[in-house]
């Protein structure tokens, strides 16, 4: 937040200079008390903090993380199903919509199924990826997403930002109501199928919800927000 | 609230560890003075070699290199942050005290490159003056009293020359050599201009560093540093000791100020600011610039030392010091002295951060005219002051009198500010509306 100093000349009592250093002094030596003797609040989010006494700031980054917001596009994940296999049918739309073209599929034929495909190998070049989030967008199978609230963490070799579908097939299963491997004859057991169809949710008609990590976030509630501040038309 | 207690435990253990060691020291003290005496030599000779060891090369030096710590610890008190905290040991981070060794090993193990243009001698030379001469200083600083141990009278001091203060002027006045050698001989351009800036302000410096101790010398009527530490204790007003401070308030401020800026340290750090040049250790690498930069450490608990030893009442411990001196056993009590002086060097080396981290840099201009234009002619006003009081009223008295009113004028400015205090930070968020005075 910027505010304006007045630019004054200085009085005798200023020009005395020693007046004013004990002042400092005195402020100085307060904010060091309350730092040194006060614990600190380790909320990582610092607004929330309780500044009253200790009035630290510091986020300790690898032990303590501030949240991203809502819709951060962080790494990416492949979503299972509830039987632990990935949602990806390998059709290529992502690899497709990818500007960057970081995503290599490798597909398979499901054994036993007539047309359902996998793939034998997914792999997103995590160094080459923009996050952009098309790759998202395209699927059409809401196989893949961006909702780990992570960035790629770091490492020592390039061969470490090279993910395959072992380490992207990770984060809670989701199934719907029309998935084609409920509805038709599938590779699946009996029972394992009455399973999936039991947690299976009705798929959104209107956009999907595959950003939101945040319990109370809302694609379409935003998009209802923007509409009603008329930024519809722009 | 943990933290609160667990604070002043700590505080309360360095305080009872300082009377422990001291304790330690007098007796390793009478040690050596006793082997003196078997050898046929007078025992001081023992004493003193032996406290040379432990105050200078453990005191002093231990306290030097935990600055270097504290500098990034307690700055970052002070600006809202947490500080160096990332070597761990056994999962605690010890209050950043780690750091040490990990500066050590970097400073030792670190390549040491050269100019190629250098004065070959005075390169290696000039840290070594630069360093030397502020260490030498501490010889003459009474940390304890004398007292009768193992049936020696040991001090805790290495020297008691008769000229103490002469000897500190002395030396302050040569470690100017070290870093204008350190410019001179790097042969570079900004290294130069460093070192220039450096004697210069140095020499002006000393100026009024020394005519502001006239006033004390004339006050105890001695320059020998125990002697001033001896008449400190004596009462002066009532049950209030004759504590320099008191009875010199504008010498006290005139001298912290040029110890200060013999320092080098910032607010008058222009002999190496780092944004527009180097300074005088441009060219060092290694461990001559550690050695460089820990002289640096040394002044500041040095010139700590001296304004504990001549205006805080030396190893004076001030606070119930006639029930201590009558009930504790006389060994006990000269160690409780001794580290009450500690206390008081690491409260004054602890004063020099805060003003060291409060304020920002002089112009070069506004260092000279505040050393010319305001200390050296109020040093002057306090020489003839002094001397006007001690001569109408040898009790010194009067001098007194005339110091509380000082320090009531001082304290009477301070207060009445024209200007809005600052805001209240202590709002959740941070972020207020925004308080002149920032």
């Amino acid at each position: 937040m910027s505010y304006q100093i007045e630019n004054q000349p200085a009085n005798v009592r200023e020009s005395m200079y020693f007046p004013e250093i004990f002042r400092a002094i005195g402020l100085v030596v307060t904010t060091f008390w309350r730092n040194a003797f006060f614990s600190r609040d380790s909320n990582p989010d610092i607004l929330e903090r309780d500044r009253t006494r200790n009035r630290v700031t510091t986020i300790q980054y690898p032990e303590e993380k501030a949240p991203y917001p809502p819709g951060y596009r962080g790494l990416h994940r492949l979503v299972p199903r509830p039987d632990g296999s990935p949602r990806c049918v390998a059709c290529f739309m992502c690899a497709t919509a990818c500007p960057a073209q970081c995503i290599y599929i490798e597909a398979g034929e499901v054994e036993g199924d007539p047309i359902e495909k996998y793939p034998k190998q997914f792999v997103i070049d995590e160094l080459r990826c923009v996050v952009c989030g098309f790759c998202v967008e395209a699927c059409p199978k809401d196989a893949i997403r961006m909702d780990t609230g992570d960035h790629p963490p770091a490492t020592y070799t390039r061969e470490g930002q090279i993910y395959d579908e072992k380490r992207l097939l990770r984060g809670p299963p989701v199934s719907y109501e029309k998935d084609p491997w409920l509805v038709r004859p599938s590779r699946l057991s009996e029972a394992m199928l009455k399973l999936d169809r039991a947690a299976a949710r009705p798929y959104g008609v209107d956009g999907g919800d595959e950003f939101s990590q945040t319990p109370g976030f809302s694609v379409r509630q935003l998009a209802a927000e923007a509409a009603a501040r008329g930024e519809t038309g722009k | 609230m943990k933290r609160f207690f667990g604070m002043w435990a700590v505080i309360g253990a360095v305080l009872a560890g300082l009377v422990a060691i001291f304790y330690a020291f007098y007796v390793l003290a009478a040690l050596g003075a006793k082997g003196a005496v078997a050898m046929g030599l007078p025992g001081f000779y023992g004493s003193s070699i032996v406290n040379a060891v432990t105050l200078m090369a453990v005191t002093l030096m231990t306290l030097a290199a935990l600055l270097t710590v504290a500098e990034r610890k307690w700055s970052a008190a002070m600006q809202d942050r947490i500080g160096a905290n990332r070597i761990k040991v056994f999962g605690s981070a010890l209050g950043g005290v780690p750091y040490l060794l990990a500066d050590a090993i970097k400073m030792l193990t670190k390549e040491s490159t050269f100019p190629a243009a250098r004065s070959k001698f005075l390169f290696e030379l000039a840290p070594v003056l630069a360093f030397s001469p502020t260490f030498a200083l501490f010889a003459v600083i009474p940390v304890g009293p004398e007292v009768v141990v193992l049936g020696q009278t040991v001090g805790m001091w290495v020297a008691n020359p008769d000229a103490g203060l002469l000897w500190i002027f002395a030396l302050a006045g040569i470690s100017v050599y070290g870093t204008t050698l350190a410019g001179w001989a790097s042969n570079n351009r900004v290294g130069l201009l460093g070192a220039v800036r450096a004697s210069a302000q140095m020499i002006s410096y000393e100026v009024s560093l020394g005519l502001s101790l006239v006033g004390v010398m004339i006050a105890y009527r001695t320059v020998s540093l125990q002697q001033m530490a001896i008449a400190q204790g004596a009462d002066v007003l009532g049950p209030v000791p004759a504590l320099g401070i008191l009875l010199q308030p504008l010498g006290f401020l005139v001298f912290f100020t040029s110890a200060f800026a013999e320092t080098k340290r910032a607010p008058f750090d222009l002999p190496e600011g780092e944004s527009e040049i180097v300074g005088y250790f441009l060219e060092y690498s290694g461990m001559k610039f550690g050695l460089l930069f820990l002289a640096e450490f040394v002044e500041i608990a040095v010139l700590a030392a001296v304004t504990a030893a001549v205006f805080l009442g030396g190893w004076h411990p001030i606070l119930f010091e006639g029930w201590m001196k009558a009930n504790l056993p006389p060994v006990l009590f000269a160690a409780v002295c001794a580290a009450s002086f500690l206390a008081k060097v690491i409260f004054l080396t602890w004063l020099q951060l805060i003003i060291r981290w409060l304020l920002p840099r002089f112009r070069y201009d506004q260092i000279q005219a505040l050393c010319w234009k305001l200390l050296l002619p109020a040093a002057i006003v306090n020489v003839f002051v002094t001397g006007a009081a001690v001569l109408v009223d040898p009790t010194l008295t009067l001098l007194a009198w005339i110091g509380v009113a000082e320090i009531a004028l001082i304290f009477g400015i301070t207060l009445a500010s024209t200007k809005p205090q600052p805001a209240d930070h202590g709002d959740a968020h941070g972020h207020a509306a925004p308080a002149a005075g920032h």
